[in-house]
This record gives structure tokens, sequence and C-alpha cells, in this order.
């Protein structure tokens, strides 16, 4: 019975390790400063090859710029969130915000991006634009900050915020001299930990916010962008050009690598937290 | 409540958030309204979807999509399992955590990522083992599904089996029980419930997963012939929104209808959530 779980359970630790292998062992012979920084000429590839050749820089930028307004037009509104609930809530108005961060969590991100598709896209008529990704993006990331927040407001011990408040300290003065101190690095896990979600979400951006290429930095927030996540996408399309394929592979390991960037000081914050 | 700065920018917040859930309900439901108006629920049950001759069905999809389910449980929920249990019942402690790392940084690749490997590794090697004519097929796709679940499923398990109390497993071994004994008889009754909502959680994200599936499952709209055969190029939901969403003109009923498709996910996904909440286990 042991040796048959073993057995079925070697895939799973297997296969992460595999795969990260195997996506830097392609992405190896393409990755390069270069490659990153750009000094390859976008024109000379045109046809086939058209975009395959760009430098991965503006990618990027798109990705970061996009991940960074989406969090900041999130932070605020989980935080206001996860006050209500810390501060005013009964406690059926707390579980009913739970219940409800849980189901607005669980519905598909590509549903979230449909909605904007409409909403902003066409009825706002900011067409295919950084705003609107932005404004998706957030919206998709908000239920996943709030839980986040809400969970590191709650681990602060009642005591003390019972303590501050009988000193006669107002509810801001409360927050910053007593919740913040302890609860900083849970908040924090949140706030990194959605923006990886933010960073590797591809679908929802796909019609409303990006394009191909021949964009290296927005005009406005109007214009579109284009991001690392659909670069992917769109190379991928394109089969058999190995120049493609090969920097396909090259833009999935740097943009593997920042989401475990963010990922793992997330994960090294956590274990710092439960080692105090 | 007081009005202070802080209880009015709290308020302003929540308003906000308030506005735009109901929002993104709304508009979910009066853009695919002409779909549903003009065709009705019957066309759930309707096999041709060709939208330039205004043919709409939505059952090729929504077989691919359970399909596509089933097939990612079938390999995910036995492999995850058998990883918990392995990984909290014989490692040492400190081998637990890294395998928690390595489980976490699974689960952090992003969906386009998996469409890579699932594009360039898994469809050549069906169309080798299978002599197939390009790999696309539900079954590669349920496979990419079942790596993306994995770590959902198996981080789930792993918690639930930690919280068995101690005390238990000692009287059961106390009392002469053998591994096996221990295992089904204590372990997995009481971690059940934990587990159970660990598979519901990764359902809902089978059925929501759109890059990975949208690259491997091959885009064709027609039910599979015959029924069972996962070999054959399918569709899903939510590979169809993703295929069409960029040359539906807006306001048409194609339109409409990738909104009714969206619209099908939410609903799902929503009763997948509120039937996940009322079965787990309150800690």
């Amino acid at each position: 019975m042991k040796i048959f779980l073993i057995c079925l359970a070697l895939p799973a630790f297997l296969l992460p390790a595999a795969c990260l292998l195997y996506i830097l062992w392609q992405a190896w012979p393409a990755l390069s400063l270069e490659l990153i920084t750009g000094t390859v000429d976008a024109i000379e590839g045109q046809g086939l090859s058209f975009g395959s050749q760009q430098a991965l820089w503006h990618q990027i930028s798109g990705s970061l710029l996009m991940m960074l307004l989406a969090c900041s037009l999130a932070t605020p509104i989980a935080l206001s969130i996860a006050l209500f609930h810390a501060l005013w809530a009964s406690k059926r108005q707390k579980k009913m915000v739970l219940s409800l961060l849980q189901v607005l969590q669980s519905i598909p991100p590509i549903v979230y991006g449909l909605c904007g598709l409409v909403l902003l896209v066409h009825l706002l008529q900011w067409g295919i634009s950084l705003a609107a990704g932005a404004v998706i993006l957030s919206v998709i990331i908000l239920p996943l900050l709030s839980s986040n927040i809400i969970h590191a407001l709650e681990r602060v011990p009642f005591e003390q915020s019972q303590a501050a408040l009988s000193l006669g300290l107002s509810h801001m003065e409360m927050i910053v001299r007593v919740w913040l101190p302890s609860a900083w690095s849970g908040i924090l896990t949140g706030i990194l930990l959605a923006m990886a979600r933010a960073l590797s979400e591809t679908a929802p951006i796909l019609f409303t916010a990006t394009v191909f290429s021949g964009i290296a930095w927005p005009e406005s927030l109007f214009s579109p962008v284009t991001s690392l996540q659909t670069h992917i996408f769109y190379l991928a399309q394109e089969g058999s050009n190995a120049q493609a394929t090969q920097t396909a592979w090259a833009s999935a390991a740097v943009l593997l690598s920042l989401v475990l960037c963010l990922s793992l000081t997330a994960w090294f914050l956590r274990r710092y937290e439960e080692s105090l | 409540m007081r009005l202070s700065p802080l209880s009015i920018s709290v308020f302003l917040g929540c308003l906000i958030a308030c506005i735009s859930t109901c929002a993104l309900v709304w508009f979910l439901f009066d853009s695919s309204w002409p779909y549903w108006r003009s065709f009705g629920l019957s066309q759930i049950f309707s096999s041709q979807w060709y939208p330039y001759e205004s043919l709409y069905g939505l059952l090729p999809a929504i077989v691919g999509s359970i399909w596509a389910m089933f097939i990612a449980m079938g390999f995910a929920v036995p492999c995850a399992l058998a990883a918990a249990i392995v990984s909290s019942e014989m490692l040492p402690c400190s081998w637990q955590n890294g395998l928690r790392l390595s489980m976490e940084i699974l689960a952090g690749i992003p969906s386009v990522v998996y469409g890579l490997i699932g594009l360039w590794v898994l469809l050549p090697w069906l169309q080798n083992t299978f002599h197939l004519l390009t790999g696309h097929s539900l079954l590669a796709a349920g496979l990419i599904l079942s790596l993306m679940i994995l770590p959902t499923i198996m981080l789930m398990a792993q918690d639930a089996l930690r919280l068995v109390p101690r005390e238990q497993r000692e009287a059961a071994k106390h009392l002469g029980l053998d591994w096996n004994q221990r295992l089904y008889r204590i372990l997995l009754p009481q971690a059940w419930p934990g587990i159970r909502s660990g598979i519901l959680l990764a359902l809902g994200r089978v059925l929501g997963e759109t890059m990975a599936v949208m690259l491997v499952v091959g885009s064709l709209d027609r039910l599979p012939q015959p029924i069972y055969n996962i070999l054959a190029p399918a569709q899903t939901l939510t590979s169809r929104i993703g295929r069409e969403m960029g040359e539906a003109a807006f306001g048409s009923m194609h339109f409409s209808a990738l909104m009714a498709c969206g619209l099908l996910l939410a609903v799902t996904a929503i009763f997948l959530s509120l039937f996940t909440q009322r079965n787990t286990p309150q800690t």
C-alpha cells in the first residue's frame, strides 16, 4: 500500500522541478541581456517573424505598469473593506462579507474581462487601453487582496485593540499605532500575492488592453500597451517559427522569474511572521 | 458610528466595491439578454455553433468543459491525495516545508506558461503516442488542467490531514490498528471535509481556466464523435470566449451569445462556491 501511494505521488513531487527546469533549459539559448534591453532591430524581421525579434523591455514595462496601476487602485478599496470588517461590521455582516468575497474570487477571470470589455472599452469609449486593463485587473485581485488583509488584521490580538480603545485612542490612532506595527507583514504578504496574481492573469487583458507589438511606451492611460503575458500567447500562435518559439520560452522564463520573485518574497515574509 | 475622515473613506471604498460588483452582474445580464430573448434556454441543448449562419448552440462547449473537468479531476485527485498522504504521514517535517514551497511555486506559474508547456511538450507527445493529426484534444486540455490544480488539492488535503488530532492517531495506534487501517478508518474520514472543499475549489479553477486550455484544446465547435472520444479537438466555454471575443462585433448576436457563455460560467462558479461554503467545516 505504501509503495503504491508513493508511486502515485511521484508525479506530484517531480513535476514542479521538471517544469521549472524544462522552461529554463528551453529559454537558455535565447536569454541574454540584448533580448531584454533591445539592441535587436525590430524592423529587420518582417513577415513571418514580425514582432518575434523585438526586445522584451516594452512588454516587461507594460506588464509591470499595468500591475502597479491595478494594485494601487485595488489596495485602498481592499483596505477599506478590511477596516469595515474589523471595526464596524456585526457578526452577520462579517460572515456575509467573507462569503461574498469568496464568491467573487470563484468567478472566472475571463468573465471579469467580458464585463470590462462591455462597460469600459465599449460603453465608456475607453477603447483598448491601459486604463481598462488596470481596472479589470484591480477588480480581479480585489477579493484576494481584501480577504488577505482581513485575515492579517484578524491576527492582531483582541486584547491589544481593546486596551488601545480603553486608553482613549481614536480608531485612526489605533490603526496606526497598534494594528500596523503588528499586521504590516501580513498586509504586505497579501499585496505581494495580489501583485503576482495580477502579473500572471492573461485572458481578461487579451482583448481589453493589449496589442501584439509596435508600442514602445503607452502615450496615455487610454492607449493600448504590450504585455509579457499576451506576448507569450501571440508568439505561441506563430507555430513553426523557430525564432518565435525561442523568444516565447525566454519571455516565459522572464515572466516566471518576476512572478516567483513576488511570491517567494511573500513566502519568506509569512515564514518570518510565523517565527515571531 | 461617528462621522470622521476614516469612516467616510471606509464608506466610500466599500461603496465603490459594491457598485462595481453590481455593475458586473448587471452588464453580464444586460448584454447577454438579446441572446436569451431570441433563442431561449433551448439553445443550451442545441449542438450547432456557426456564428455566420446565426446558429448558436452551446452544447459542444458545455460537453467539452465537462469532459475537461472529469479528465483533470481523474488525474489530479488520486495523485494529489497520494502526495498529501505521503508528505504528511511518511516524510519528516523538514521535507514537508520544502514540498509546500515547491507546490506553491507550481501554483504560481502563470497559466499561459502552462499553455506553452502543453503546446510544445504535451501535444507532440500525444501526437506520437496516439498517432493523431495534431494532438489538439480534450485529453491534452485535461492533462494540463490536472497539472494546474494539483497544488490546490494537495495543499488543502495536506492541511486537512495535519489537523487530525494527535490523540486520535495515538489512540488508534494503541488499539493496534496497522498503517492501512489507520489511514482508511481514522485519517481519511476525519480529513474528508477539508479534502472535499479543496476538490471543489479546484473544480472552480478548472471551469474558469482559459489560456492553457485555449492553446491546446483545438477550438473545434463540434460534439466529440462518439461522445466519449476525448482524442478529438473540441471546445470549452472559456476557450470559445477567448478565441472569438476579438472578432465578434460589439452589439451583434454573436457578441451576445459569447456573453451568454460568460454568464453560464459565472452562474456555475457562483453555485459551486456557495455549495463549497455550505460544506466547508468551520475552523
